[in-house]
């Protein structure tokens, strides 16, 4: 690339050149602006909102639930899963009619995913939060139910079964409150 | 001495193009941000959402309510904060109701009562508007069932949980 000019020059000819042409010699300057720290703070621009677009939108986790709160439905105490949140966050399950045992997070996904595939279809997942739960504590069992629906679909499906998901929000009774405080 | 002279080859890559991508991408995304809105700049409460990592659909921005159950900044007290997205249809709801103009408000703070005259008075003037309910992860669970049953009582049976993805 062109620079100031150097290069080996014969003394004579210098000399030469001045007594021939005039010596109107103009000294050009050359602006060179080096564009590298412009380019970087663009490209630093363009990771920040391409960042922060896709950030701002919040998530939603979808649920529904029946019109009226059914009391008392009638169900074969084999194919109920209960689980329980108490106010201090611990989790508890029960199936049937049996005593509810503490139940850690991370043992969730596998036995959701476990008693699911066991009675398939038939099993019906009753979640009793206590009103002193904490409520990030509800979202993240929902969170992890939904985690494990995600694989029992595809179990069942590989035994040619159509997946119908049988959840309810259930309220908890002041006595099953106090019941669970002591356990 | 070496005969295997090595052709030295200069690689020289413009990269003006590159450049002229760049820019406008970074002013695509400066176009598309979105910008909080008045509402959101002056609340004084804070919200921190519970953290789901299975959810992929995003909150919607039009043809929505949202219920807020927020930590006030200052007293610590949790509160219902309602407010309806659709700047027409919360005009309305406001009409509907008889509203003073201090009452107005984009986001107003209410309690169960009139959280549910609201509820109807939304669902009476949008009937396809949808239900979210943005609370904080430290709250008891009553807040949310109470207002689970509002949503129910107005036929408003499906809604949604705002989260935060888990990192």
């Amino acid at each position: 690339m062109a620079g100031g000019g150097g290069g080996l020059e014969l003394p004579e000819r210098q000399r030469r050149g001045k007594k021939h042409s005039k010596r109107k010699k103009k000294k050009r300057v050359g602006f060179r602006i080096d564009m590298t720290p412009m380019v970087d703070i663009v490209f630093l621009l363009l990771t920040f909102f391409m960042y922060t677009t896709t950030m701002v939108t919040p998530q939603v986790m979808e649920i529904s639930v029946p019109k009226e709160v059914e009391e008392n439905v009638e169900v074969n105490q084999a194919n109920l899963f209960t689980l329980y949140v108490r106010g201090d966050g611990k989790l508890f399950f029960s199936m049937g009619t049996d005593e509810p045992q503490p139940l850690a997070l991370s043992d969730l996904r596998s036995k959701a995913v476990e008693l699911n595939l066991l009675r398939k279809n038939k099993l019906i997942t009753a979640f009793k939060p206590s009103p002193d739960a904490p409520y990030g504590v509800v979202v993240q069992v929902l969170d992890i139910l939904n985690q494990a629906e995600a694989e029992i679909i595809r179990q069942l499906q590989a035994e040619g079964i159509k997946r119908e998901r049988k959840f309810a929000f259930v309220k908890l009774s002041p006595e099953e409150v106090e019941k669970l405080k002591g356990l | 001495m070496p005969k295997i002279k090595k052709k030295r080859l200069g690689f020289v890559i413009d990269m003006t193009p590159m450049v002229d991508v760049t820019f406008l991408l970074l002013t695509f995304f400066m176009f598309t941000a979105k910008f909080k809105t008045e509402a959101e700049a002056e609340q004084k409460f804070v919200i921190k959402r519970p953290y789901a990592s299975a959810d992929t659909s995003k909150l919607p921005d039009k043809d929505i309510a949202i219920i807020k159950v927020g930590i006030d900044t200052l007293t610590g007290d949790t509160s219902y904060y309602y407010t309806i997205v659709n700047e027409l249809q919360r005009r309305q709801v406001y009409d509907n109701l008889n509203f003073t103009p201090e009452q107005r408000k984009p986001q107003l703070k209410v309690g169960l009562d009139m959280l549910d005259q609201l509820i109807m008075q939304t669902r009476i003037t949008g009937p396809r508007t949808r239900f979210a309910i943005d609370g904080d992860r430290r709250i008891r669970y009553k807040w949310i069932e109470d207002a689970i049953d509002v949503l129910r009582k107005n036929n408003a049976t499906a809604f949604n949980f705002v989260t935060e993805k888990r990192q």
